[in-house]
């Protein structure tokens, strides 16, 4: 799949990172109100929520650069500060960091290899991981948005790491800059890393995560798989509008899907996804003139929950706003 | 702790604030060489002349001294504010959670500099005053006697005034406010401090960076007199000014320390 496959990437240590109870106070501001959750290896975590719900702030407090009013983030138990080896155990790429711009991408990753107790040749070595082997001499100062995010990403790497922590990665990456960041936290999580990836927008996420944390003014909204999440969220429902709606009544109920009729072309279709309802369409072949979900699609449940309404505003929907129509 | 210490060499490496420290001291060191060759030939340094008393030998050979008060404090400025200027905080706390240690490799690799600072300084005197006070008739063999009386002292105060320039950075963050206080404040506030001082209260106020560094530095710092430190001027004791200059290399650092450098990174 992509380049990741020419690194050398040690087998990891699939290790949890724990936040408990954890808490921010920047002046009068609450950044983070008493945050509890669990990140498990092996799969990527979404850690969503809009912009200044907390997310930067609850990342840097693990990574020991914020001290937490109270609570604890520990990575296997322990504070990152604590870790005999920081950089081997956790990568992190975070928002609003940045190199020194006269500085060589390589030197840079000398650099960090250097701080993080490894050897220099690693520096090399994630360069090709992200693609940058051949910008090794060029001045960080010259490089792209999406150029900068490699080096970052590749300091991150630096230690192989068994955790990675990204903040907002995808900002200013371009659509193949973010589908090669996609596999590549897919390929991490694969071999067994514990991947948290941050961002304010669920639907970039939706492909990528597994798992998702969602939090909105610092507070702990949602958790769980993203299924679990949508499904317990909302109640999906599909509307069919058919000119054989009573063959497509007598396809649903031999298939046991609950169903309602509408009207004399309309059909409700109560808990169940297009996914489940198009393909059973399509195989007996019962002509749609419309197929389209009622509920809410994921940036309306991450809407609703992020802005305080509660589930009812979700419930409701918007028809025709929402289009997943047979195809 | 060592690896800490080579990443933050790497750093210093890669600044081009750094070498430009190291490109003025070498001019800086010529010029003075110059100048005590010039005041060697007589009161109003007409002519020129190889150096004959002790003391300026010792000029001669610490010709650097004048450069380096100047541009040590302003390497180890720059070993700190260079990362608040250009945002690299986070990424080097990330690697280096433990801030003591990014503090003390920052300690020892400016110090590491400063020391090669010096060094450079002896080697435009040997490279160019040494020539040129032979062919003005001096014995070299009188002015490289007067190495170990001169050594130990520039380089020890190119180190603490290196470290005062850590602090001072760590404490005031903004680059160009601490170069400029830095500048400002040893240069121009420290001789205008120093007059009043004499003039009002008739007191030697000689516990400043500068005049502490020179006092350390010895016969090398005498002689040209700079800052306000006209003739009579009692310096401390080398070692007082050893003492003094510890106190102005550490306060700030252990100050901003405690304050700047351990605060929240957002
Ligand atoms: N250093 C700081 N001082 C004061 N307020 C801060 C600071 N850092 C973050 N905040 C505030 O904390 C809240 C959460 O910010 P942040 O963690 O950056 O959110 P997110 O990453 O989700 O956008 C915001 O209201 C932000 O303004
Ligand atoms: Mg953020």
């Amino acid at each position: 799949m992509t380049s990741a496959n020419a690194g050398s990437l040690s087998a990891p240590r699939g290790l949890p990172l724990e936040f408990r109870s954890l808490s921010k106070q920047f002046g009068t501001v609450r950044a983070v109100d008493d945050l509890s959750f669990t990140v498990q290896p092996g799969r990527v975590t979404g850690f969503l929520g809009p912009n200044g719900s907390g997310k930067t702030t609850t990342l840097r407090i693990l990574l020991g650069l914020v001290h937490p009013t109270s609570g604890t983030a520990t990575i296997a138990g322990r504070r990152y500060q604590d870790l005999e080896n920081p950089t081997a155990t956790v990568g992190a790429v975070l928002e609003a960091t940045s190199f020194h711009p006269a500085r060589r991408a390589r030197t840079h990753l000398r650099m960090a290899a250097r701080a993080g107790g490894h050897d220099v040749t690693r520096a090399d070595e994630v360069l090709e991981l992200v693609g940058l082997g051949g910008d090794a001499r060029r001045k960080a100062g010259t490089f792209s948005l999406g150029m900068r995010q490699r080096l970052e990403l590749a300091t991150a790497l630096i230690g192989d790491p068994d955790i990675l922590v990204l903040d907002e990665p995808s900002n200013g990456l371009d659509p193949q800059g973010i589908a090669w960041l996609r596999d590549f936290m897919r390929y991490l999580a694969g071999e067994g890393r514990t991947v948290l990836v941050s961002s304010h927008l669920l639907a970039e996420m939706a492909q990528t995560i597994d798992d998702a944390i969602i939090v909105s003014f610092g507070q702990l909204k949602a958790q769980g798989t993203l299924a679990q999440i949508t499904s317990h969220l909302t109640g999906l429902s599909m509307r069919a509008r058919s000119p054989e709606a009573d063959r497509l009544c007598h396809v649903l109920g031999q298939a046991g899907l609950p169903f309602r009729r509408l009207g004399p072309d309309e059909v409700a279709i109560d808990g169940v996804t297009p996914e489940q309802v198009g393909p059973l369409l399509a195989s007996n072949q019962v002509v749609l003139y419309e197929l389209v979900q009622e509920g809410a699609d994921l940036e309306q449940v991450f809407l609703s929950l992020t802005s305080g309404l509660g589930f009812g505003a979700v419930a409701q929907g918007t028809p025709g706003a929402v289009g997943v129509s047979d195809r | 702790m060592i690896d800490a210490i080579r990443a933050e060499l790497i750093k210093m490496r890669s600044m081009p604030g750094v070498w430009v420290t190291f490109g003025l001291a070498f001019p800086l060191a010529v010029l003075i060489c110059v100048a005590v060759l010039a005041r060697a030939g007589g009161p109003l340094g007409h002519t020129f002349s190889h150096v004959h008393t002790l003391r300026q030998r010792r000029e001669l050979l610490g010709a650097g001294y004048f450069g380096l008060e100047v541009l040590a404090p302003v390497m180890g400025l720059l070993c700190v504010t260079g990362e608040y200027r250009h945002k690299t905080m986070t990424t080097t706390f990330v690697l280096r959670p433990v801030r003591s240690q990014v503090l003390g490799a920052k300690v020892v690799a400016t110090a590491l500099w400063s020391v090669l600072l010096a060094l450079l300084t002896l080697v435009a005197v040997v490279a160019v005053g040494l020539p040129w006070n032979a062919a003005l008739g001096g014995v070299t063999s009188q002015v490289t006697d007067q190495l170990g009386a001169v050594v130990p002292g520039l380089v020890l105060s190119a180190i603490l005034l290196g470290l005062f320039g850590l602090g001072f950075g760590t404490l005031v963050k903004n680059q160009i406010a601490a170069i400029l206080l830095t500048i400002g404040g040893t240069l121009v506030l420290e001789s205008i401090l120093i007059a009043l001082a004499r003039a009002i209260f008739h007191y030697d106020l000689n516990w400043l960076p500068n005049g502490a560094g020179a006092a350390l530095a010895g016969d090398i710092a005498r002689g040209l007199g700079g800052g306000g430190r006209g003739a009579g001027f009692h310096l401390l004791t080398w070692w007082q000014g050893g003492l003094v200059m510890l106190a102005w290399g550490f306060v700030p650092l252990v100050a901003g320390y405690f304050t700047t450098f351990r605060r929240d990174v957002t």
